[in-house]
């Protein structure tokens, strides 16, 4: 057990590692001529030799990986490296801050919009799992399975573009202003508006992802709710409610955990489109701008904290359903 | 990008060798009434993506061609549906209809090779590192798992910029260059349920019969071991394929897949959504949402009905 564990742990930090020298490969490629890209419109030569020694873009790529990683592009004078202490993610070019700053002030929006859409759509996706692995092949079913595969059939952008186009728009000429258009505002300053603002970004994502989970969740508690031991609970006299949501649903949990944990994880992939609808200022958005814009010290760092929220994920996913399971270990 | 729908159910139907190709059969598809569905619903929509240039013809509209006099008003608002223009026309004064057929191709165009590309690697990398427990296992999965830990769309933002040459132009056409970034992403998924099909294969014993009588290991691998695991694979290239669809969308959406003027579906729902004109006038969306509803629920249900054909319990 604590064998596997450590032998995973260190593949996480391999492939950690692989994906940031890729990600700085990429970029470097990518933005042939970065100078250029920062510099004024009209800059001259000088400028634009001054703005490539500053960055130390002249010098040979393992030079610059090196500065990258022990120092930072150390424009303000403090190293800014991810080897040193504290480690940090360098310096972007284009906001004059440092990474890590600008990915932390914004990490709030993102993981607000995550979290909160995971709440939503796994209690809908277990109760509407539950309620049709009851009765397979029922109306009921019939129906949840129809819903379900109509949800996964709209692309995020169309659901988020639909809600605010109903519940914003269509409501707000009605006079009845339940959900505003975009923004946010912080859980601590006001959790009220905090929710109201949020609510329709979270309906976004759950509805996307209850299209996958009321599957899951069904196929789950089918395979669990032949067993003999719900028999013997039933037949005991255990509650139907226990059996379903005690018994049963613990046993079905594993798939469910598995594939919740991979999902959290991609949401940075949704979440760029969801904030992107709703005016959210939050990392996926950064992400963007920072790529379109060529400020490639953020597009490493926002890349870097996908993979390693992805990894993470992955590993707490296996410990946990390892520890739920231990003849699995 | 949202992964793939679950494979568990396909997999536990794999229990023997052979079980998906026995039973896998064009009788048995048909039989389930949702593949039955999906057939007709993907059908549809391949019959709009080949009659797009007929339906161009008969009403004179070319897929990029602005009207901007009759479609167009005085204030600049385009004009709704009518005769001429059955969806409307959009902000440019193009007919919304023929960009929604010629969005068909688009979808297709790209999403079946990106998938079709993503099966080949994904099950090559899959067939070997099932077969060869170890180092090179280890070495293809931890290869599988880096890629996998990319964010699909700042990735494919960082591609995009990299395919623009010194003048600004694209190197390579973007369409190509979609189709790349997905099945970048999507081979993953492939390798992943190939891997696992061969390491339960791997140690039946028609793999040791056929190794004790001198059987090469490449002419093994291929020749034994991936016909057997064929059927689930292309069964999956079902399944993936909506989700690369929906991929295509979305970076076009995004403003990284597919480029203005040529229609995509993605791109008209962005355009719609940038100008804010979908607010007083709905049928922007109309056409292109209700092509792609309609295009990823028909694969969805002919993936179901496999899966249940497969798998009559799940």
């Amino acid at each position: 057990m604590i064998k596997h564990i450590a032998a995973h742990a260190l593949r996480a930090l391999a492939t950690l590692l692989a994906v940031l020298v890729i990600t700085f490969a990429l970029t470097r490629i990518a933005y042939r001529n970065p100078a250029a890209v920062l510099a004024p419109r009209n800059a001259t030569q000088e400028t634009l030799d001054g703005i490539t020694r500053a960055l130390r873009l002249d010098e040979p790529w393992y030079l610059q990986l090196w500065h990258y990683l022990y120092r930072g592009p150390d424009i303000q004078g403090a190293p800014m490296g991810l080897f040193n202490w504290p480690p940090a993610l360098g310096y972007s070019f284009r906001q004059q801050r440092p990474v890590t700053e600008l990915i932390l002030s914004k990490l709030p929006v993102t993981l607000s919009l995550a979290l909160g859409a995971l709440v939503i759509w796994m209690t809908l996706s277990i109760l509407f799992g539950v309620a049709a692995a009851r009765k397979p092949d029922s109306p009921l079913d019939r129906a949840l399975s129809a819903l379900s595969y109509a949800a996964l059939s709209v692309p995020a952008f169309l659901t988020g573009i639909l809600l605010s186009y109903f519940l914003y728009f269509t409501l707000s000429t009605y006079g009845i202003r339940w959900f505003p258009g975009s923004g946010y505002t912080g859980l601590t300053e006001d959790p009220l508006e905090w929710a109201r603002h949020l609510a329709l970004p979270w309906l976004t994502i759950a509805i996307a992802e209850i299209g996958v989970f009321q599957r899951v969740v069904r196929a789950a508690m089918l395979d669990v709710l032949g067993a003999d031991y719900i028999r013997t609970a039933r037949a005991k006299g255990v509650t139907e409610r226990r059996v379903l949501f005690g018994h049963a649903l613990s046993a079905a949990l594993n798939p469910i955990i598995t594939l919740g944990g991979l999902e959290l994880a991609a949401l940075m992939g949704g979440a760029i489109v969801t904030e992107q609808i709703f005016g959210l200022d939050g990392v996926g958005r950064l992400a963007v701008e920072a790529a379109a814009g060529g400020d490639f010290p953020v597009v490493i760092g926002t890349t870097i904290l996908a993979a390693a929220i992805f990894v993470i994920s992955t590993f707490a996913v296996d410990v946990i359903t390892r520890l739920r399971d231990p003849a699995a270990g | 990008m949202s992964s793939a729908p679950p494979l568990e159910p396909a997999l536990a139907a794999y229990e023997a060798p052979g079980a998906a190709g026995r039973f896998l059969t064009v009788r048995a598809i048909l039989a389930e009434r949702s593949a039955r569905t999906g057939l007709i619903l993907v059908g549809l929509v391949v019959l709009a993506a080949l009659l797009a240039p007929v339906a161009a013809a008969l009403t004179g509209h070319g897929p990029d061609q602005q009207f901007r006099a009759e479609a167009l008003a005085e204030n600049g608002l385009p004009a709704g549906p009518s005769a001429r223009f059955l969806l409307g026309a959009d902000g440019n004064g193009r007919d919304v209809l023929i960009r929604t057929l010629y969005g068909a191709r688009i979808s297709l165009l790209v999403g079946v090779p990106a998938t079709t590309i993503a099966l080949i690697i994904g099950t090559a990398v899959g067939l070997v590192a099932g077969f060869f427990p170890g180092r090179i296992d280890r070495l293809l999965s931890l290869g599988t798992d880096i890629a996998l830990s990319f964010p699909f769309v700042v990735t494919a933002l960082s591609l995009v910029a990299l395919n623009r040459g010194s003048d600004g132009r694209p190197i390579v056409d973007p369409v190509l260059l979609v189709i790349l970034v997905i099945s970048l992403f999507a081979w993953t998924y492939f390798a992943r349920l190939t891997r696992g099909l061969v390491v339960v294969l791997r140690n039946r014993p028609f793999v040791e019969a056929a190794l004790s009588i001198g059987v090469s290991r490449p002419r093994l691998i291929v020749r034994e071991i991936l016909p057997n695991v064929l059927p689930v694979v292309a069964v999956y290239w079902a399944v993936q394929l909506p989700v690369n669809i929906l991929a295509e969308a979305t970076l076009s959406f995004l403003g990284v897949g597919v480029q203005a003027p040529t229609a995509s579906w993605g791109n008209m729902i962005a355009e719609a959504q940038r100008t804010s004109l979908y607010q007083v006038q709905p049928w922007f969306l109309l056409g292109p949402g209700i092509a792609m509803f309609v295009t990823v629920l028909g694969f969805n249900a002919i993936g179901s009905g496999i899966r249940n054909v497969l798998d009559p319990q799940g």
